[in-house]
């Protein structure tokens, strides 16, 4: 008698093998953004990876829509590549039709529908979108998959999400801190934080590393900085 | 003029020899067979004030509905077919809504009345979405809304063209009216004067003996958006007039 199948040598299995596609890949990063009462900041590293390998070390994850709109992605970097594609055409419609810039609420909403619309299948990519609302104020819009959209003031995204935003509500959110300051987050401490973070990050994830981009939003415009993390 | 129209105002998609299209000009005539309305816009607000033809004592004189609301922030007053005006009025509402579902934002007067302009436009028989109509629509529209850039008044014809105006005044006594309103307009105009200017001149050219039920008076202010005048409220409005 043959054995068709034997349990310590999987390898000799004669039965039919699946293979299946997966259009999906995980291509790592993080983004976190800040808000204060004049001013957003977001940041986000550069490395672009699969598994135990990275693409590349200087991939910059920040898309800016207009003067005072930037989002920051993180996921699968082929849906990232599409969905910010079709944003910028959206956004360049939007203002041939309308004669304005599309303001950072409206960008906001559209985001949510166009994901929304991919309920079914889905961009797989961790959205962060900031910048300055109608009144001036910053302000941060974080998004799942399909669409779910919720307007907060700080907010970590991508691989390291988890890990960072427990940090960003204590050390922003004041949460569980006996001595709460009433002030509010100024420009310089938002960038600290924002960089000490980002260097937690790496030492834990193996997806975030390398170097952050970063972009601080005000009324004269966007300013981008950049700031250098482990590169293990 | 009229000899020369034999064969180029059959197809409404032809132009004539001197570069016309006669049905497009024949719409707008039509138009100026419907009930006057006239829009008049100052800084306060807009006001829209429309005649109502009540043919019949027997007829109910509600049921005659010349200003629309489109959102809450624009309002329309229609002159001509009326058949044709639900059509571009539900086309107008539509794209308020839909702009508000993606954008969160109210639409701007001006992209309303782009949107119900690309409606206007669709008749005769193109291929590729269908015509929306085999003729022009029949109506002309005054949108009176409040966007980012304040008050303001549209006109549209149903060429699709839409030209923003301070005042004007549509339908089958439009040309006095609008020359009335040249007269009486001026920048600085409170919103009450303007309603009671605007019912003035349209008590001028209407036929009947103006009444409060025979015309219909709407505002569109920043503070309380789309407010159509109660019979009362129209009353008062005529009594104060001399």
């Amino acid at each position: 008698m043959f054995a068709t199948e034997n349990a310590y040598y999987p390898d000799y299995s004669t039965k039919p093998i699946q293979h299946s596609f997966s259009p999906y890949a995980d291509n790592g990063g993080s983004v976190v953004a800040i808000a204060g009462d004049d001013f957003v900041v977001v940041g986000a590293d550069t490395r672009l990876s699969a598994g135990f390998s990275i693409y590349t070390r200087e991939q910059n994850k920040l898309f800016p829509l207009s003067n005072t709109t930037v989002l920051g992605c993180s996921g699968c970097w082929c849906d990232t590549l599409t969905l910010t594609r079709i944003l910028k055409s959206r956004m360049q419609m939007y203002h041939q039709e309308h004669n304005k810039v599309m303001s950072t609420t409206a960008c906001a909403q559209m985001l949510s529908t166009m994901l929304y619309y991919k309920r079914f299948f889905p961009y797989y990519i961790s959205n962060i979108l900031v910048g300055l609302d109608n009144e001036g104020k910053g302000c941060i819009y974080s998004y799942d998959p399909i669409g779910h959209c919720e307007k907060t003031t700080y907010r970590a995204g991508g691989s390291a999400g988890a890990l960072l935003q427990p940090l960003l509500d204590n050390q922003i959110g004041q949460k569980n801190l006996t001595k709460v300051s009433a002030e509010s987050i100024t420009q310089e401490k938002a960038l600290a934080i924002l960089k000490d973070v980002f260097i937690s990050a790496a030492e834990r994830d193996i997806y975030t590393g390398d170097n952050v981009m970063i972009n601080i939003i005000t009324k004269d415009g966007i300013k981008e900085d950049n700031f250098e993390l482990r590169k293990d | 003029m009229f000899l020369t129209r034999s064969e180029y105002d059959r197809g409404v998609n032809t132009f004539s020899p001197e570069g016309r299209l006669f049905q497009v000009e024949y719409a707008i005539e039509a138009i100026k067979l419907g009930s006057t309305a006239i829009g008049i816009c100052t800084s306060e607000g807009v006001v829209l004030a429309v005649e109502k033809r009540i043919t019949s004592p027997l007829m109910e004189p509600t049921t005659i509905e010349k200003i629309v609301e489109v959102d809450k922030h624009i309002g329309c007053a229609v002159s001509g077919l009326m058949a044709d005006s639900r059509t571009m009025i539900d086309r107008a509402r539509v794209e308020c809504q839909n702009h508000w579902f993606v954008y969160n934002e109210n639409m701007s007067v001006e992209s309303c009345a782009q949107g119900v302009s690309n409606l206007a436009i669709q008749f005769g028989d193109s291929d590729d979405d269908g015509a929306a109509m085999s003729r022009p629509f029949g109506v002309a529209i005054l949108f009176a809304g409040i966007d980012e850039k304040g008050p303001q008044l549209y006109h549209m014809d149903p060429s699709g063209t839409f030209v923003q105006f301070d005042a004007k005044a549509i339908g089958s006594g439009s040309e006095g009216a609008q020359q009335s309103l040249q007269e009486v307009y001026h920048r600085s105009m409170t919103l009450e004067e303007a309603t009671t200017a605007a019912l003035t001149i349209l008590k001028q050219v209407m036929e009947e003996k103006l009444n409060a039920s025979n015309v219909e008076v709407m505002t569109m202010t920043p503070k309380d958006l789309f407010h159509m005048f109660p019979k009362e409220q129209v009353e008062e409005v005529i009594g104060k007039l001399t």
